[in-house]
């Protein structure tokens, strides 16, 4: 992981085309302004997280693994 | 009645139980009509079916069934998509990823929260760190008082 700090108003860049400016810095909490080609998509990373686990559960089994999760919950 | 033939058998339904979810699901942005079909043979798992594609379905578990103590937290945003204006009682849900040989994990981080009285629904992603995409469940045996 390449560590660099920056203050507010200052920015740094990702290839040629994403720029990453630090707006704010209150707390603990830094406010990013992010320019970046539309079809690059920038997302907060839980979103991400989610994306990929939504994908993973539409895949989920539906037959012995099912069974057995349930039969999880009963026998508690 | 309508009806959608699913990977859990055929399923009939009244056009006024589908929810509609504004957003879709991250990920499956263009599914915006689900409903949720409770049976026996699956409690406690909630299964959350595609009206529109019948081979879209997620298997899904109260969260407080998961974590008794699970604090809901949902963002101003995403609770206007949902039409809340007060105080509503919301139905919140995680996602479950079940694969076989893998311990199922359900989706803590972000709930589906359903707003039952408008028939609206959306996964409401967190963005604090308190709980887990990949939550295991059942998860630890929770000892009886």
């Amino acid at each position: 992981m390449l560590i660099i700090r920056r203050g507010r108003g200052e920015s740094l860049y990702i290839g040629d085309n994403v720029e990453i400016e630090v707006l704010e810095i209150s707390g603990s909490q830094v406010k990013l302004g992010i320019r970046a080609p539309r079809e690059i998509p920038v997302l907060r990373k839980e979103i991400l997280l989610t994306r990929k686990a939504n994908q993973e559960a539409s895949e989920s089994a539906s037959g012995g693994a099912l069974a057995d999760l349930i039969a999880q919950f009963r026998n508690r | 009645m309508p009806r959608i033939e699913t990977s859990l058998g055929p399923l009939e339904y009244d056009d006024r139980a589908v929810l509609e979810f504004p957003l879709g699901l991250p990920g499956f942005e263009h599914r915006k009509r689900f409903l949720l079909v409770e049976r026996p043979d699956l409690w406690p798992l909630v299964l959350l079916q595609s009206v529109d594609d019948a081979a879209l379905r997620f298997l899904t578990m109260p969260v407080h069934t998961i974590d008794p103590a699970y604090h809901l937290s949902v963002s101003a945003d995403d609770l206007k998509a949902i039409e809340v204006r007060g105080p509503e009682k919301l139905l919140a849900l995680a996602i479950v990823c079940l694969r076989e040989n893998q311990p199922a994990t359900a989706n803590l981080l972000g709930p589906v929260v359903i707003n039952q009285s408008a028939n609206r629904g959306v996964q409401s992603v967190r963005d604090d760190a308190k709980y887990s995409a990949h939550h295991p469940v059942p998860g630890p045996e929770v000892p009886a008082c």
